[in-house]
């Protein structure tokens, strides 16, 4: 005989019953499991995209890492962590737009920026809305950006050390040139920052070549500041490196090169030589360093890391890669010891004690150039290529020489235009 | 004396390169009378051809630049086909088409080569040549100038000596006149913007080695392009030339003697000056209503 009517029912009902059954453990456990959103309002698209994109990769790697681990416990609950990223292609207005749809939309609890004219757009509503907002740029700081901190990248302060190292190591060098971009974002407080730090060293900076975005040809510009014959070629900002040190080669520089970044250096040295490129100083170490596993490194296993961000995308690590998860690790640091994921509450956990910084003693700084101490700096690693391949030969102390030496560096930065306290 | 030798060199080889994507945007331009905004994107076109076939797939470089030629051609020849032929009437259209096309050109290099760092193409001809002990030119740019000048004397050949060259000119200084003549006009269009494209996909593949390849890069070659073409003569092909190599000389010895950014604003200021002093630029010639 067929199914009736009526058994038909009780089957479904009975599968009801069951089917809710076997995933009632499942939502119970849900029940407890929250997920905090952070948000990475950053350049995916456009020129300044090398300074996004990697970002949130490595993120992406940090927030799997943590979530396979079964999340991270807050306030007593349990997160999951969501990493919600919007492309505003460096425009400031799709960057207002994309921190309202991270806040409003999205929830987020903490907002990622690279920094700059982008930053400055925002700031107003960040203020407004006490929203947690980082920026790699401290420059971008004001004496009413209570919400805004800088915890990882203090660029361009941590430039002084590579100087410092190279006039230690050095000592024949003794004059110096700098290039770089004529923007006050980047390139005119890298050349401040420079600046001030040769003159500390007791270096002679014999040309500042300030040059826009539009150059396609650095043969006319490296020939110029050849022409003067400075020891030390320096490149503040890192949009142009790669043609400079090809020409720097091609016209048979033999001086010593030192760079804010290096990003990309393998393909400097297929343009070039290994030879040539050996010996230059910068600032960004790649993570398969042995020099990061030291005591007072916080970042866990910078070595897995590298290798995971370059399987999955070989080519493109860069200076942020590491740095937008750096300031993730520090936001969840600071979520941890507030117990809550609230902004303002992890903001004020975050001040209340020395940040726990990347590279190991952190102190908040800032009030005496932007008006606010609201950018964490400490020790930063001086790179130097060798065979090859970057490596850290020392950690020096930018906050140190920032205590012996800030007003060499207001100096120039007036100089120059910008703006400080 | 070095510096300005060195500049010197410097200078004309940029020259070169300049006039290879210059002649193509005024040849469009005065066959078609179409403002093409892609222009720099046919440039960038040329260099991301070689940057995906030769540096990435392993194709020699010398055949990659053919078919970087051979594609950016292609691609100059659907535009005139598909977006320039149906809008020949409405120059308002054209130029949006242009701008629209560009767009799409970017688009598609992100998608071929992603979004991220620029694209760097190693050198194929390594080394430098040393002269006189202080002369220092990179082989690939002697390479870059050497193919540079050999394609606009090509061009000039054809267009000076072969009938289909008179044909084309002929239609640059008027269309109409030169359709009762029996010249195909579509068959002249396609012509024009198939050597003007095919001249920028050379200049990308030249200049791939030299510079940063980005989807964006199609900007810088626009403008310089601009300033050549009204600076030599709108319409003017040895104008174009001219206005290249003096440019990028002018440009050159801005920036050694007073930096880049003063370059820039120097160059442009340069445009504006030409176009008040004499409108129709060096080559140019002012034709009567």
């Amino acid at each position: 005989m067929g199914m009736t009517r009526r058994d038909l029912l009780r089957a479904t009902a009975a599968g009801a019953v069951v089917a809710g059954t076997a995933s009632f453990p499942g939502r119970l456990f849900a029940a407890k499991q929250k997920t905090v959103k952070i948000g990475m309002n950053i350049p995916m698209t456009g020129d300044y995209a090398p300074w996004g994109l990697p970002g949130l990769y490595g993120c992406q790697i940090i927030a799997d890492d943590l979530n396979a681990a079964g999340g991270v416990e807050i306030g007593g609950e349990n997160y999951m962590i969501e990493m919600v990223a919007f492309d505003h292609a460096y425009d400031t207005e799709k960057a207002v737009q994309g921190y309202k749809k991270l806040v409003l939309q999205d929830d987020v609890k903490m907002v990622m920026m690279l920094g700059g004219s982008t930053v400055a757009s925002v700031l107003p509503w960040a203020q407004r809305k006490k929203m947690l907002t980082t920026t790699l740029l401290p420059s971008d700081i004001t004496p009413d950006s209570e919400y805004l901190i800088a915890t990882c990248e203090s660029h361009p302060l941590y430039n002084v050390t590579g100087v410092e190292w190279l006039a230690e190591n050095y000592p024949e060098a003794k004059t110096a040139a700098i290039v770089t971009n004529n923007d006050a974002e980047y390139g005119l407080q890298s050349a401040a920052t420079y600046k001030a730090a040769f003159e500390v060293a007791g270096i002679d900076v014999i040309d500042v070549n300030l040059h826009g975005f539009d150059i396609t040809d650095f043969a006319p510009i490296v020939s110029s500041v050849l022409a003067k014959n400075p020891d030390i070629f320096c490149m503040a900002t890192s949009f142009y490196v790669t043609p400079l040190m090809e020409q720097l080669y091609h016209q048979g520089f033999k001086g010593k090169i030192i760079s804010c970044t290096l990003d990309y250096y393998d393909e400097i040295i297929a343009k070039t030589s290994k030879e040539f490129v050996n010996g230059t100083i910068f600032q960004f170490p790649d993570f398969d360093d042995p020099a990061l596993n030291q005591e007072g490194i916080n970042f866990p296993n910078p070595g897995d890391f590298d290798a995971k961000f370059r399987k999955d995308h070989p080519n493109d690590w860069s200076a942020v890669a590491w740095e937008y998860p750096a300031i993730l690790l520090n936001w969840l640091e600071g979520a941890k010891a507030a117990g809550t994921v609230e902004p303002t509450e992890v903001l004020k956990s975050l001040k209340s004690s020395d940040p726990v910084f990347i590279f190991g003693e952190g102190q908040w700084w800032g009030s005496q150039l932007w008006g606010l101490d609201n950018a964490a700096v400490g020790r930063w690693p001086v790179v130097v290529v060798e065979d090859g391949k970057a490596r850290i030969r020392e950690y020096r102390s930018v906050s140190g020489w920032l205590d012996k030496n800030k007003d060499v560096l207001i100096k120039h930065m007036k100089e120059l235009g910008l703006r400080t306290v | 004396m070095e510096l300005i030798l060195q500049s010197i060199i410097n200078g004309l080889i940029q020259g070169g390169l300049y006039a290879l994507f210059a002649v193509g945007l005024v040849m469009i331009f005065g066959v078609m009378g179409v403002v093409n905004f892609a222009h720099g994107e046919l440039v960038m076109a040329g260099a991301y051809t070689i940057w995906y076939l030769h540096a990435q797939q392993g194709l020699g470089y010398l055949p990659t630049v053919v078919v970087a030629v051979v594609l950016v051609t292609l691609i100059g020849l659907l535009m005139e086909r598909f977006l320039f032929r149906p809008t020949r009437n409405d120059p308002l259209a054209g130029l949006i088409c242009s701008i629209g096309m560009l767009f799409i050109l970017q688009v598609i290099a992100t998608l071929i080569g992603g979004e991220g760092p620029s694209k760097q193409v190693p050198p194929v001809f390594q080394g430098t040549l040393v002269v006189f002990d202080f002369l220092r030119i990179p082989n690939q740019r002697i390479f870059a100038l050497v193919i540079s000048v050999a394609a606009l004397v090509t061009l000039w050949y054809f267009l000076a000596r072969t009938k289909l060259g008179w044909a084309l000119r002929a239609v640059a200084l008027d269309r109409e006149a030169s359709a009762l003549q029996g010249i195909n006009i579509n068959r002249i269009s396609m012509i024009a913007i198939g050597v003007g494209a095919g001249m920028a996909g050379l200049a990308g593949a030249l200049m791939a080695p030299l510079t940063n390849i980005n989807p964006h890069m199609g900007h810088n070659v626009i403008i310089t392009a601009f300033i050549v073409t009204i600076v030599g003569g709108v319409g003017s092909l040895s104008g174009a030339v001219l206005a290249a190599i003096l440019y990028a000389l002018f440009h050159t010895f801005m920036t050694v003697y007073f930096g880049g950014t003063i370059a820039t604003i120097s160059g442009l200021l340069l445009m504006v000056l030409v176009l008040i002093i004499k409108p129709t630029g060096i080559m140019g010639v002012r034709i009567s209503e």
